[in-house]
């Protein structure tokens, strides 16, 4: 086990430092000092990064990286819903091409397909109903921004910590055997030649069969849940009775409705 | 067999890259839903989080060699799919009884004897009054034939 390296932690500080200074908050003093920091984590958190085979690849996995996080910053700290969830489109894209990159086809497809192309239509279909007029003072405030950037600080050292000591014992087990024998983790690239590894090129055909006879069961029970969530929502907007027969909560509802 | 262990190597540093962007993702998807009040970008957070515990259950599943991984993330988009729709009909309704989509209204629901949540502080270029341009109707109106609204002649 190894101990925490500076680098993680000051990266996870910055990052719940620049995270707290870009929530929106009543001010918007110290938003620019806020990138500043929140881009200097992201490049401690870039140096810790491997670099993998060749520049090619290296270069296509920064990419896909830099759009991830920092849309993931800005669909995050951005006032307007609108432009949280576009910011939150390009997170998408940029995680269907991080599956891309690592073999997974299909999901990169579903993550654009059916995150990007439906779940989040609706959620801005959603926002185009209910969005009210003029500002809105809850957009420009946050709950306990400083509580949960120290969370977040917390939560990422952590997770990266525990994530670099649980891999490190992995490339120990393979460093104690380098040169006979089959590696002792099966990696899918060793495979590839004989068609066992899961980048093989009938990659649908071997993810459908997969699916369809080890998951079968699994997959009853989600179209089970999608039914059962269809029924739910249903329900929820229909028994949700008109606004005069139940009273609205608030005065700005009774003026809504 | 040095080249082996290369390989091997450098499959773990690309398990380690993808955990560590899948461990960022959660975070700041965990921070967005603690701190931010717009139920809509809230459940926008929620989603990046689990975001983040795909990319690394794929890292997972190409480390392993195993199908386990993109399996779990079909289910998981599954999930996300029932999540949002629920979620949408919910806020929806939640809209029409309170006209915002402020999250800190609902602390109604609270026990009696429980401290309200007040704002501290109020932004300083905040206009309640504030009103959007719109655009002024252009042209003159067209000319409706009676017949035309009934049946269509010609497209």
């Amino acid at each position: 086990m190894t101990g925490i390296d500076n680098i993680t932690l000051i990266a996870s500080l910055l990052l719940g430092l620049g995270l707290w200074m870009l929530l929106p908050r009543g001010s918007s003093r110290g938003k620019a000092f806020g990138l500043v920091l929140t881009t200097a984590a992201m490049g401690l958190f870039a140096y810790k990064l491997f670099p993998l085979d060749d520049l090619v690849s290296d270069a296509v996995f920064y990419v896909m990286t830099a759009v991830t996080l920092v849309s993931a910053v800005g669909a995050v700290t951005m006032r307007s819903p609108v432009y949280c969830a576009i910011w939150f489109a390009l997170t998408l894209l940029g995680t269907a091409g991080l599956f891309f990159f690592q073999g997974a086809q299909f999901l990169g497809v579903a993550t654009i397909v059916v995150y990007a192309g439906a779940i989040l239509v609706t959620f801005l279909f959603v926002l185009m109903l209910c969005n009210p007029e003029g500002d809105s003072l809850y957009d420009r405030l946050s709950f306990e921004a400083g509580i949960s950037s120290i969370t977040g600080a917390l939560l990422v050292g952590l997770l990266t910590w525990t994530a670099a000591a649980t891999v490190f014992g992995d490339a120990k087990a393979v460093a104690a055997k380098p040169a006979e024998g089959p590696a002792p983790i099966a990696f899918a690239s060793s495979y590839e030649a004989q068609g066992k590894s899961i980048l093989t090129d009938h990659h649908v055909e071997r993810l459908g069969m997969e699916l369809f006879t080890r998951h079968l069961l699994a997959v009853e029970v989600a179209g089970t849940l999608l039914l059962v969530a269809l029924v739910g929502a249903v329900a929820i907007v229909a028994h949700s009775r008109p606004a005069d027969e139940l009273g609205p909560a608030t005065e700005e509802g009774r003026r809504n409705a | 067999m040095p080249n082996e262990f290369d390989h091997a190597l450098a499959e773990i540093h690309l398990l380690q890259n993808y955990l560590l962007i899948g461990a960022v993702l959660f975070t700041v998807g965990l921070v967005g839903f603690l701190a931010r009040r717009n139920m809509i970008v809230m459940f926008l957070a929620a989603e990046m989080m689990l975001q983040g515990v795909s990319v690394s259950l794929v890292g997972w599943g190409r480390f392993h060699n195993d199908w386990g991984g993109q399996m779990l993330v079909i289910f998981i988009l599954t999930v996300a799919a029932c999540e949002a729709a629920i979620a949408l009909a919910l806020i929806q309704m939640l809209f029409q009884r309170s006209g915002n989509l402020d999250i800190a209204i609902w602390q109604r629901l609270r026990e009696e004897n429980q401290p309200a949540y007040v704002d501290r502080e109020i932004p300083e270029d905040f206009d309640p009054k504030q009103v959007f341009p719109t655009l002024t109707p252009a042209g003159i109106d067209p000319h409706i034939r009676e017949e035309e609204t009934i049946h269509r002649t010609h497209v």
